[in-house]
């Protein structure tokens, strides 16, 4: 087990878990261990829960060679590194169908065909193509009001990233670019000040300091990131929202 | 992360619903103006959303896929 491995995973789970959107309901014990950023067996039980973020790392970690909590590994699925690049696309299928239950197989089957296999097992991208491969009444015919709130829990539930600008008590102001939805295509506006929460007892929160950059889930910021990680989210995302946008703009050509 | 979850309208009231889920757990104020989701409805929701409307025979699907992902993962309710 790799402590950093596990923190910089829970770093990134613990608010759509503490909203009560995925894992187990056992956040405290997420909070606890990155309050007082140890990394124990109860809190790698509790990450191992996660209906998909574990399986996507034992996806990555096989493919890679590498242990499961390895930090490289959650930063593939979160951030994006190279690693995704060494999942085989017969694997990430085969999981899409038989680890990640629930979507429905067609849809999924489309995905894959319609992308020639270049869907990569990375976070934003699950979010992203969760809206391609739900049914959403009247598809791309939905209203300016509807498209405003599927594009606010895309941006949401996506991890987003950006300078802080001010540092407050348990308040940042950081500089993001959120997720546009226009024409029923993603992309990212112009970058914008948004308050985010952050926990000042989550190492290294307690010396934040503008300049930094942080990644942001659900209006929470989980971990200041290196420029190698600020350079591949930024990579990573853009190829995301090429492929989510392919895959909209067939699905439109269908109907 | 978010998870695309399945689960039945309990109440609905001006776009805001309590779903509960397959998995066992539920939600306050779920966003179903989308899906102009009904109570009794069966929906899939997306972090706060819902974002598709799942007919009875596709709901009892999901019911089995969750079920089995919850004996895998020890979560079994």
């Amino acid at each position: 087990m790799k402590a950093d491995g596990v923190l910089f995973h829970a770093k990134h789970a613990f608010m759509p878990n503490s909203l009560g959107y995925c894992g187990p309901d056992e956040r405290g014990m997420i909070q606890r261990g990155l309050e007082g950023n140890k990394s124990d067996e109860k809190l790698v039980q509790t990450l191992q829960k996660f209906e998909a973020a574990y399986p996507f790392l034992k996806l990555i970690a096989k493919s890679a060679g590498r242990q499961v909590f390895d930090y490289s590994v959650p930063e593939a699925y979160w951030i994006g590194n190279r690693l995704l690049d060494r999942v085989p696309v017969s694997d990430f299928y085969s999981f899409s169908h038989h680890e990640i239950r629930g979507r429905d197989p067609e849809k999924v089957r489309e995905v894959f065909r319609r992308l020639d296999g270049t869907a990569p097992p990375h976070h934003t991208f699950y979010v992203m193509s969760t809206y391609a491969t739900t049914v959403v009444p009247d598809g791309p015919n939905v209203t300016n009001e509807a498209r405003r709130k599927i594009a606010e829990v895309i941006d949401n539930c996506r991890i987003s990233w950006g300078a802080v600008r001010k540092v407050g008590k348990e308040e940042l102001q950081v500089e993001v670019r959120r997720v546009n939805m226009d024409d029923g295509r993603l992309s990212l506006a112009r970058p914008a000040v948004k308050r985010v929460r952050y926990n000042p007892e989550v190492k290294p929160f307690g010396t934040v300091k503008p300049g930094d950059v942080v990644s942001v889930h659900w209006n929470y910021a989980c971990d200041v990131m290196t420029p190698r990680q600020a350079k591949n989210i930024a990579r990573y995302t853009d190829g995301d929202i090429r492929l989510v946008n392919r895959l909209m703009k067939s699905e439109e050509g269908r109907k | 992360m978010c998870v695309t979850r399945a689960g039945r309208v309990v109440s609905a009231s001006q776009g805001k619903a309590r779903v509960e889920f397959f998995d066992g757990r539920a939600l306050d104020d779920v966003d179903v103006s989308v899906v102009n989701a009904k109570k009794g409805a069966f929906v899939e929701v997306f972090g706060n959303l819902a974002l598709g409307v799942l007919s009875p025979a596709e709901a009892k699907r999901r019911k089995q896929a969750w079920n089995e992902v919850a004996k895998a993962l020890g979560t079994a309710r």
